[in-house]
């Protein structure tokens, strides 16, 4: 046990050794690191009654020392409403991925691994939804369910899952032909043991990188749900509602799109560059 | 071959149902009725039910549904739309072409930008040009659509003057909506090229032929590329669907009459016969480009057409 | 290490440039394309005119939007031309005259000879008679007609209308109606809502759709032929590239969002119109529930609003602060008529006398998703008073569905009662609970009181009536109203408009390029 253990730390080591030599992935991890901790200390940082505060009189001003990136149209601290509204899209990134994978791997695992009929009724009904291009889907659902945080969720969800099992199902595939499961299988292991103990762990790699950007795609998009008028309800500050917010005040007060425009750039790219480190660091084949 | 296209072209129909039965489905579900939403709240609430009437709004979904799909198999029908009264097909054949000239046309220009540095990036792997070319692109894929869309408007329209900043009429329309959709689409076939590059360069077969004295540039373009390419062709297929999806987006910035707006407001009406029309036009179009892929794919890796000539089945 | 970060440092300044750059050069940006804009107003004959959504239909009676409206209304020609706001009289159009009986219940229109459509046939008797019927039949557009019980042509050039009873808004209503040929309804009935032939002053030439209408100036207009020989209707949904189109040039009229307003007036080739309308914005409380069923907190709602506030952060300042349904310039409106104010104090005193402990949660303020920052202002307005409410937004179609079934607590939205004052017993009587009588306020003596109204001819009298019912529903603050927004027009300063008249109801044929 211990062994294996070690054996593990060592891996872990090896990524990181890998990753570390990829500067740019290391910037971005230390961006994403960033971005993180003002979403925990979000609070520390500037307290929430500051972003749902509205100066009717100090409206559309521009950065100042009091209000470091101005104020929006209703008179309400825009660094506060960035600060706290990062809370909001990692949120709304990362619960969407993490749903969209585990979704994902459990019917991906179970169509690679079973094949035959399970295999052919998944795929199906993943080609089907693969049909309708993902917003569309979003913006169905929203309609139908309403605009709140979990219907959103929802929404973003469903048009990711697709893609997820497709990719599972296909890594998983691979996995499945290999010496040790079919050993596994002779053993008498149960199905379920196999997929969660050997098949999904040395497939891991490809769906961690996945997952890390599919986390960009999904902040990117909330924040065009938001631009099509189908986003979070106010006056909870989310990245995405603050730019189409904001766009029709481009000429009087162009800060307020630069501002969280900036932020959803950086932590977009931030998982952007730290899944393209990753696919270098967890792929063996890539070492140079 | 032919088989195997019939046999695609016939499992194409179940998909379609799906298609059709998710998306009905869907917009059942979304409050509101029709006639409200045509007449306004201040009409008559006969006059509402007496439209909705006409419209077979008040039988059940599942009947609906199936009178849905079987003016579609008998009748060739897609329906009239709710608002306008007009066949559907109308609608949509005056506003598929822009979005399948946009979808088309960011899809090459991406293809073009990312395959190409994506190959320059591969063979400089870790040089400046290289980061470069990796950490823009990835900054494009993290700017939100509407945004870069409504930048690239104050430059080129408001402030330049160059570009119009509306509207379809000429190709000269259709410059900033493909600008946008493909400069945040492009990263991903970079990234694709590039690693499906450095991977068939570490190749035994090329380092036998850098062995073998062959020039570097020679050994780029006859052999690696070739077999590089193979995995990126397999993406295409659902690339185009990210610049369909892009496209939805870039039409609302750039007022462009399509099918994202068309499908975006008639899901607002509830103009379920127009959705329903317009998702399942695109739904064939991107199972056909699926196909073409395949069968392209089929062509240009040999392997993979043998597996077609025994009927689809793996060789055991 | 060193050369990634100051690489990675670079891209992000970049970027950081860029978008400052846009952000400083807005100065730079505010300067007009020149090259695009000194295009000469003389000899130019064309209008481009930007609207916000497509057209469904090009029906005479059967549109519901204001965009087919205002297309419709180049096209097709009335009766009569008469200003909605009540105040003037009516302007001979296809009918040089007109009588009502001593009883009120025969409309007597003498129409003119040389009107003719565009297909050159002659207008008469037969084809009001023929849209007039059309209207009584429409569901869209019905309520234009409302007491009409039929039509009669004694001869080519007289129509006769009988109503059942004296109905006094009728004239205004009539003299909405679109005149349509009945020769051209049953040649072709295919393209009767796609072709339109009117008899107005610009005859339709072609439709893309999703993108633009054409019209063109009709040669045989009997008031003369249009000075603006060709107008296109391009649509722009967004109101941002709307806003640029206007300063590149590409756009030469338009109806404007109150947040690019700042923008466009400091434009010089940019001239701003505002329009006062009947529409109202204004807070819905279902009273059919706690606590809303108590005058007291609709009265302490109604004191917690700063209606000055909301007009400047809502709509840049362009909104007329109203508490009452009526707008100001209409008829029935008076300034006795109890008028709510911001008084904070106050409200929380009602609440106290109505035995409310705050904090009280009131519920959930559902609003359709255009008027999420009207509900966070009002949300913060009510929590300063010690009333809680959590925001809901919906897709507008779905949120209507609530709001006429009364499945809401509290609301707030724009409403147009378009027409006569006589429409805002919509929104006060027991018949219209479901569909726009939305706090589902049911009172017998409103109810007796509208009924009256609709009879009355003697417009003093009318007005008494209407003075009774508004203060009544001002004491029983039975909506907060908070004010009426104005319709923005942004146009090319060359373009002559005359003054836009209330509802922004324009006619392109006043319109002229030149020298303004």
């Amino acid at each position: 046990m211990a062994r294996e253990k070690e054996k593990r730390n060592s891996q872990a080591a090896e990524i990181w050794r890998r990753f570390r030599k990829n500067r740019t992935a290391v910037i971005g991890l230390v961006i994403l690191i960033l971005i993180v901790g003002m979403a925990l200390f979000a609070d520390l940082i500037v307290p929430y009654s500051k972003c749902i505060e509205q100066v009717g009189a100090d409206r559309l001003q521009g950065p100042s020392l009091e209000h470091f990136f101005g104020t929006d149209e209703l008179g309400r601290d825009l660094f506060a409403r960035v600060v706290h509204g990062s809370r909001y899209s990692l949120f709304i990134g990362v619960a969407t991925s993490l749903m969209a994978l585990v979704i994902g791997a459990i019917l991906g695992a179970s169509a690679g691994y079973f094949g035959g009929m399970v295999d052919n009724i998944i795929c199906r009904i993943v080609d089907i939804f693969l049909c309708v291009p993902p917003i569309l889907l979003s913006l169905a659902v929203v309609a139908a369910l309403g605009s709140n945080m979990q219907n959103l969720i929802i929404a973003i969800t469903v048009s990711c899952i697709p893609g997820n099992v497709r990719l599972i199902r296909s890594v998983v595939l691979t996995v499945a032909e290999q010496e040790y499961v079919e050993a596994a299988k002779s053993y008498g292991t149960s199905n379920a043991r196999i997929i969660f103990r050997y098949v999904l762990p040395n497939a891991m790699g490809p769906i961690i990188v996945n997952t890390t950007m599919a986390i960009s795609d999904m902040i990117l998009s909330a924040a065009g749900l938001s631009f099509i008028g189908m986003g979070i309800q106010p006056p909870s500050p989310e990245w995405g509602a603050l730019l189409s917010n904001a766009q029709t005040y481009l000429f009087s007060a162009p800060y307020m799109l630069v501002f969280p425009g900036i932020f959803i750039v950086l932590s977009s790219l931030a998982f952007n560059l730290v899944g393209d480190g990753l696919t270098d660091a967890l792929d063996p084949k890539l070492k140079d | 071959m032919s088989r195997y296209v019939i046999k695609r072209l016939l499992y194409m129909i179940p998909v379609l149902l799906g298609v059709a039965f998710l998306v009905f489905t869907i917009l059942s579900l979304t409050p509101g009725d029709p006639g409200t939403i045509i007449l306004g709240i201040t009409a008559d609430p006969e006059d509402i039910a007496a439209l909705n009437a006409e419209f077979g709004y008040d039988q059940p979904f599942l009947i609906r549904f199936f009178n849905y799909i079987k003016d579609i198999v008998l009748h060739f029908d897609l329906g009239n739309s709710y608002q306008s009264r007009q066949p559907v097909i109308d609608d949509i054949m005056a506003r598929f072409p822009n979005t399948l000239t946009l979808a088309v046309l960011s899809m090459a220009v991406s293809s073009i930008i990312g395959i190409s540095l994506g190959i320059f990036s591969a063979v400089r792997q870790y040089s400046v040009a290289d980061h470069i070319c990796v950490v823009v692109a990835l900054v494009f894929a993290s700017i939100p659509g509407f945004w870069l869309g409504l930048m690239l408007l104050l430059l080129f329209s408001l402030r330049l003057g160059w570009l119009p900043s509306f509207g379809a009429s000429s190709l000269k329309h259709f410059i900033l909506p493909t600008l946008t959709v493909s400069m945040t689409s492009a990263a991903g076939l970079l990234r694709l090229t590039r690693s499906a590059m450095l991977e068939t360069i570490r190749q035994e077969y090329i380092r036998t032929a850098k062995a073998k004295g062959a020039s570097g540039r020679r050994i780029i373009w006859k052999h690696a590329l070739r077999n590089a390419l193979l995995p990126v062709v397999t993406t295409l297929g659902t690339s185009f669907g990210a610049s369909l999806g892009g496209a939805i987006i870039a039409e609302t910035v750039f007022a462009m009459p399509g099918m994202g707006t068309l499908i975006t407001t008639a899901i607002r009406q509830k103009d379920i016969p127009m959705v329903m029309g317009a998702t399942l036009f695109l739904a064939v179009l991107f199972s056909l480009v699926i196909l073409v892929v395949d069968i392209l794919y089929a062509f240009i890796d040999p392997r993979i057409r043998v597996k077609y000539q025994n009927g689809g089945k793996k060789r055991g | 290490m060193k050369k990634a970060l100051a690489l990675l440092m670079t891209a992000c300044t970049c970027l950081s440039l860029g978008l400052t750059a846009f952000a400083d050069s807005t100065d730079a940006v505010l300067v007009p394309n020149e090259a695009e804009l000194t295009t000469s107003a003389e000899g130019k004959t064309d209008l481009v005119i930007a609207v916000d959504a497509d057209v469904d239909t090009l029906h005479p009676s059967d549109f519901s939007t204001t965009v087919e409206m205002d297309v419709l209304n180049q096209i097709y020609d009335t009766l009569m031309y008469m200003n909605p706001d009540g105040t003037h009289d009516p302007e001979p159009r296809i009918a040089e005259s007109y009588e009502i009986s001593e009883d009120g219940l025969d409309y007597t229109f003498h129409l003119r000879d040389d009107v003719t459509f565009h297909d050159g046939t002659p207008l008469t008797s037969a084809d009001v008679k023929y849209s007039l019927e059309m209207y009584m039949d429409s569901a869209y557009q019905g309520s234009q007609v409302t007491g009409l019980s039929s039509v009669e042509t004694p001869d080519d050039y007289t129509v006769v209308c009988h109503l059942e009873s004296p109905y006094s808004p009728f004239l205004l209503g009539v003299c909405s109606v679109h005149i349509a040929s009945a020769a051209y309804a049953e040649s072709s009935p295919d393209t009767f809502a796609t072709e339109p032939v009117g008899s107005g002053p610009y005859k339709f030439v072609s439709r893309s759709n999703g993108s633009n209408i054409v019209l063109e100036a009709y040669d045989g207009y009997y008031r003369g032929e249009a000075a603006i020989k060709q107008i296109t209707f391009e649509v722009i949904p967004d109101s941002a590239t709307m806003a640029i189109a206007l300063q590149t040039g590409e756009i030469n009229f338009a109806t404007i969002e109150p947040s690019v307003l700042p923008q466009l007036q400091a434009n010089p080739d940019i001239t701003v119109a505002e329009v006062a309308s009947s529409g109202f914005t204004y807070v819905s409380m279902n009273l059919e529930k706690e606590p809303f069923d108590d005058v007291l907190v609709r009265q302490a709602i109604n004191y917690a609003i700063d209606r000055d506030n909301i007009v400047s952060v809502c709509y840049e300042g362009e909104a007329e602060v109203n508490s009452n349904m009526c707008a100001k310039s209409r008829f029935g409106y008076s300034e006795d008529q109890p008028q709510y104010t911001y008084d904070p104090e106050k409200a929380q005193e009602l609440l106290a006398e109505a035995g409310i402990e705050t904090p009280y949660d009131l519920g959930t303020i559902l609003v359709a998703e255009q008027y999420s920052n009207l509900a966070t202002v009002i949300q913060n307005d009510l929590r300063n008073v010690g009333l809680e409410v959590t925001i809901e937004t919906q897709e507008f179609n779905a949120y209507i569905s609530n709001l006429t079934s009364g499945n809401y607590d509290i609301t707030a939205l724009e409403m147009t009662l378009e027409g006569d004052t006589q429409m805002l017993e919509m929104a006060y009587t027991t018949d219209y609970i479901g569909t726009a009588n939305n706090a589902r306020y049911s009172d017998e003596e409103m109810d007796s009181l509208f009924d009256q109204t609709r009879t009355e001819e003697d417009s003093e009298a009318r007005e008494a009536l209407f003075d009774q019912i508004l203060t009544k529903a001002q004491e029983e603050a039975v909506y907060a109203v908070l004010c009426n927004p104005l319709t923005l027009f942004a146009y090319n300063s060359d373009l002559n408009c005359p003054e836009i008249p209330f509802e922004g109801l324009y006619s392109v044929y006043d319109f002229s390029w030149g020298e303004a």
